[in-house]
């Protein structure tokens, strides 16, 4: 295979994935987050069962890369508010509650692993920091726990 | 007796020059390693760094406005300190790369002929002006915020660009040049 056609078939594997899967998810945020999760965390592969039976593994994988690099631009480039916005939507997606949600992302800095390879670490780090900043301001909207009354 | 403790002094001290020279990094600042780095030292501040998406992102006034109208006054605090952590990030990693890109120059302006002396001057002048300006920037921000001078920020990531596609040009006959060593080895190796 040429690296013509091979770029070629990238392509389409590409288009192909936007088209049947990510069509569907309409914030950055769950892109991300779903492309991230193609990933084997072990070989930093990614893998997608329908996408490689139509076109081969690796070209598979190199779309899904070039998807998720996508993904992750797309989101670094939302405003502040946008970002928060996003988080509050994929909160409500989850149906998690918001107070268990802010906790445990605070607490496991999730989306830490959720960040494409070799990307610049400055880039990373201003995401990180985003998320960081947002998680504070959903933890400051949240309704104040009612205190018990003592008996 | 004099003379001669003088004599010896001087055999002891070019002892240790020779001695410092055969133990100096023997890696060529004209060597492939040195273009490789320079290489990535162009890609990082090409791709990673000097995207308009990404200074914009980074020094987004929007965001502070955002911050200062609908957030409580402990999240003004976090969010300054946030983006001042990432602008400093952000101008000690330019300069870092702009300092790579010098170092590289510095050693091939010795090793090739082909490079142009006007060309590699300019270069010169504009490593030093940024790395300057970077480090001033710096301490702005450091001391007055990420929004402090926003005009500094756009012309130091202008300039950074500009003399990335000087130097990118001025190597351009190096990466040829390499290339089509490659591919000769590729063709030996091929024929074997």
């Amino acid at each position: 295979m040429t690296p013509a056609t091979r770029r070629m078939d990238v392509e389409q594997a590409a288009r192909d994935l936007r088209n049947r899967t990510l069509s569907d998810i309409p914030r950055s945020l769950d892109r991300l987050i779903y492309l991230a999760s193609m990933r084997d965390y072990n070989t930093g592969l990614y893998y997608h069962d329908g996408l490689a039976s139509r076109f081969t593994q690796e070209i598979a994988c190199e779309a899904l890369a070039n998807c998720h690099r996508e993904a992750f631009a797309q989101l670094l480039g939302c405003s502040l508010r946008d970002l928060v916005g996003q988080i509050e939507g994929y909160i409500e997606s989850t149906h998690t509650s918001p107070r268990d949600f802010v906790a445990a992302w605070k607490k496991l800095e999730p989306y830490r692993v959720a960040v494409p390879v070799e990307t610049d670490p400055v880039t990373a780090q201003l995401l990180f920091s985003s998320f960081k900043i947002a998680l504070a301001i959903l933890e400051a909207r949240l309704p104040s726990v009612p205190t018990r009354p003592n008996a | 007796m004099i003379s001669l403790i003088f004599f010896l002094c001087i055999g002891a001290l070019l002892f240790f020059c020779l001695f410092f020279l055969a133990r100096r990094n023997p890696q060529a600042e004209g060597s492939s390693t040195a273009l490789v780095e320079a290489r990535q030292a162009l890609n990082t501040l090409q791709i990673g760094l000097l995207p308009v998406e990404l200074v914009q992102r980074v020094f987004a006034k929007e965001d502070w406005d955002y911050v200062r109208s609908e957030t409580p006054k402990s999240i003004h605090e976090l969010f300054m300190d946030e983006r001042k952590g990432i602008a400093v990030l952000w101008l000690r990693q330019v300069a870092e790369q702009i300092g790579n890109l010098r170092r590289f120059h510095r050693g091939a302006a010795r090793h090739y002929a082909k490079l142009n002396p006007r060309v590699e001057l300019q270069l010169a002048v504009s490593f030093a002006a940024l790395t300057g300006a970077c480090r001033a920037l710096q301490v702005l921000v450091y001391l007055g915020g990420p929004y402090v001078a926003p005009h500094l920020v756009g012309a130091v990531a202008n300039a950074a660009a500009r003399a990335c596609r000087m130097s990118e040009e001025s190597i351009a006959f190096l990466n040829a040049a390499r290339m089509g060593v490659l591919a000769v080895q590729r063709s030996h190796l091929a024929a074997r």
